[in-house]
This record gives structure tokens, sequence and C-alpha cells, in this order.
């Protein structure tokens, strides 16, 4: 499980659901949550959380351009890459957090990923988590 | 509407400790005290019952006295007109099912309450047998429609539920919850297992160490928020095994087995046995109806 930890900057919320903006360092990441301020107390403009995200949910991309829908795009160095048989582990620094993305070692390939590289990390806003010290 | 408040010496494992709860009940509701064992939660529903008396303590049931240890009231346990279910069963083993039945009768009770409480139950085919020829299931399924035929105003049910195999205990929770709300009647329930918890009760109040320390909503209380995720089981791991630079547990949730992928640093402090939370967010699973 990837862990960053952040602030809350902005909530935007209808009835049920909320898209929640968190400040890690000078970026900004959302989560698309089934909560919203009325019934979670902890979704306060200000508030520190830690966001959580599933290895397995971080896309790479290089040279990556044109539009695109994802909410959370930053960029990260390839710090070493474990491959397997189907599936490789690649661990990323983000400005001194140490991230892990999980992919196909076919993707570590087509992308010709080394150590050093500079590439685009890639999460979709739905696939984060908000945890908070209760 | 029951209010209590409840205070009493205890001697846990620990030592002396205090019991010192406040609580009100609304009429209909259930709630649910959730604890570790020794925190005084059978104590608590006992002392509502009458079978124990705190040292000091104060309980009405819709205004009327049951305890009032100011005023020297203490209201008999068979005058509190309160439905009791124990962990184990506590059946007469010299009387028939119907014979249980037929003995918790208040003494102005229509002997017809107890063919009702046998149809609504099921237990028909079985008035005849004896406690010692019935399984654990069909034994608490019994003791929960004794408890019902003293027309009780409060059932307390006392981790009823804790002996029985995962199977059994959810088709008597949906058993309790029928019966619950069919009569209408207000329950308090000990239990220390959230799913039951969650399924049973309206509220739930975490007892530590004699004192109740918080309680609200299921939700509110077990999730506090902790996290966004919406879609969280607890489960107990059976097996991790490896996989290229992943691994797969295989946990045990409810009766349920599921296999779910971890990362190494969320393997890391795994071992068989561990319970567990696997937590996803509400927008991942898909949903398939299925056939009835």
């Amino acid at each position: 499980m990837n862990r960053l930890r952040g602030n809350i900057v902005a909530i935007d919320h209808n009835s049920h659901m909320s898209l929640v903006d968190v400040a890690v360092g000078v970026e900004v990441f959302s989560a698309t949550l089934l909560e919203t301020p009325e019934t979670a107390a902890y979704l306060r403009v200000g508030n520190a959380v830690t966001l959580l995200f599933k290895e397995t949910e971080v896309v790479l991309a290089k040279n990556l351009s044109g539009l695109i829908s994802l909410r959370n795009r930053f960029s990260v160095t390839v710090i070493s890459i474990e491959r397997g048989a189907i599936l490789s582990a690649v661990t990323l620094d983000y400005g001194g957090e140490s991230l892990v993305s999980v992919i196909t070692t076919r993707g570590v390939d087509r992308l010709q990923l080394a150590t050093g590289d500079k590439v685009e990390a890639l999460v979709k806003a739905n696939e984060v988590v908000l945890s908070h010290e209760p | 509407m029951i209010c209590a408040s409840i205070d009493k010496c205890l001697h846990g494992a620990d030592g002396e400790f205090r019991l010192g709860a406040e609580l009100e009940v609304a009429e209909g509701e259930f709630v649910a005290l959730y604890g570790p064992s020794g925190v005084g939660k059978t104590t608590l529903l006992r002392c509502l019952a009458g079978l124990e008396q705190p040292e000091r303590g104060l309980i009405t049931v819709n205004g009327e006295s049951w305890l009032d240890t100011a005023q020297g009231i203490n209201l008999a346990p068979q005058l509190r007109r309160v439905g009791y279910m124990f962990q184990d069963y506590a059946l007469f083993p010299n009387m028939t099912v119907r014979g249980n039945l037929e003995f918790a009768l208040r003494p102005d009770a229509n002997k017809k309450r107890v063919s009702e409480l046998l149809d609504l139950m099921e237990l028909g085919a079985l008035q005849q047998r004896k406690p010692e020829t019935l399984s654990g299931g069909q034994k608490q399924r019994v003791a929960l429609a004794r408890a019902l035929a003293s027309e009780p105003r409060m059932l307390l049910l006392d981790e009823p539920l804790s002996a029985l195999d995962a199977e059994i205990r959810v088709r008597l929770q949906d058993e309790i919850l029928r019966l619950q709300k069919h009569f209408g009647i207000t329950a308090i329930i000990v239990s220390h297992d959230v799913g039951e918890v969650y399924k049973l009760a309206q509220r739930v109040m975490v007892m530590e160490a004699g004192t109740i320390v918080r309680q609200g909503t299921p939700t509110a209380v077990f999730c506090g928020g902790q996290t966004s995720g919406k879609f969280a089981f607890t489960g107990h791991i059976l097996e991790i095994e490896a996989m290229d630079v992943l691994f797969s547990l295989t946990v045990l949730v409810g009766s349920q087995i599921v296999r779910v992928v971890a990362s190494r640093d969320e393997v890391q402090q795994l071992q068989q046995g561990d319970r567990v939370m696997l937590v996803s967010k509400a927008f991942n699973p898909m949903v398939l109806k299925l056939a009835d």
C-alpha cells in the first residue's frame, strides 16, 4: 500500500459523494469518496490525512502528451525494478517518499524502464482511500 | 424508555475496578454492548435483569422504578418482565421444549402464547423433545422462544450465539431480528462480534474497564471515519503465498473464504491466524444479481 501524508485543501460534494483535494507538498491529489462532510467529521479543509492507494493501481507513463481525465499525475524517478514472470514491482522516488507501482513485466519492457528514469505516475481519484487518525 | 445508572465494584483479572455506566435506551431500540471480556458488560445486563444489585443505582423503565438504591427500591427479577438469553442455553433438562416455554409464562398468561411462539419459530415438530436431544442451534432457538414467552418488555441477550458455528449464528441473528421487530421489543445484546453488532444493533456502546467510552451507530463507531474505504470486512488469514512480486492472501471472512492480492509491505507484519481488515473503495466492486 502506498502512503502519502497531506492536508485537505478543498472539498466538493453532493448529497452522497465528495471530491477531496489533498495537498502533498506543492502538489494536489484528489480522491473521490462515498462520504460527505456531514457523514464524516474528518472531512474538513485543513485536516491532516494520509492518502492510501494500492501498488497495482499506479500507472506509469513516459513522454505522456495530450489531455487525460486522470486527476492524479505526478513526476517520479525509478529507484529499482524487481522483475517477476508476469508482474514487476517498480520502486519510485517521489520527492523523497518511496512509492511502488506494480505493472506487468511486459509493460516494463515496452516502456524500457531503467533505474534513474524520470517517468510519470498516474492514479485514478476513485482508487485513493483517505485515512486519518481517529 | 429505559434509563439506568449503575455503580458497582467489580473484581477483574487486574484487580478491582468500578462499573460506572449510564445508559438510555428508547422503546423498541436494539442496542449492543461491545468490548473485550471482563469489562462489566454481563454485570450491567445482570443488574438490569435484577440478578445482581449494584452498590448505587437507578433503573426506570417507562417511568416505573425498578431500582433506586437511595429509596431502597429493588424490584424482584420476576417482576421486571425481562427476557434473558445466555450463551449456555440454561434450559431445564427435565422438561420438554413445550414445558420449558410454559414454565416461563406469566401466571395470568394465555396458554396459546406457547403455541404461537412454537409456530412463529417453527419449533412445533420439536415441542415434545427434551433439550439433551437437540442441537446447539435448536437449543438456542428454544431459549429465545422461552425468553419471549414471559411477554418481556426488554430482551437481554448475553453473547447468545458465540458458541454456535458461523452458519447457524447468521440464521439465528436473522431470527432474533425478526422476532424483535415482530414484538417491537427493546433489546440489548452483549457481543464482541462486529458483524453481529452491525447486523442487529441500531446503536452500539463500547465498554472499557467498566465505563461506556463511545457510542453511536455501528458505522460511526467501527469505521469512525478512520478510512474512507466503504467496502471493509474483517477476517482471519488462513494462508500467505508468494506469487511473483506480490502475495496471495487467503482470508476467512465470516464463513466465506476469499483470496486477495497484497504487496510485500502489507504482508511483512502478517502471519497465519492474524486478524485483518480488507478495505476496498466503494467504487470497485461490481454488482451481479443472483438468481433466487
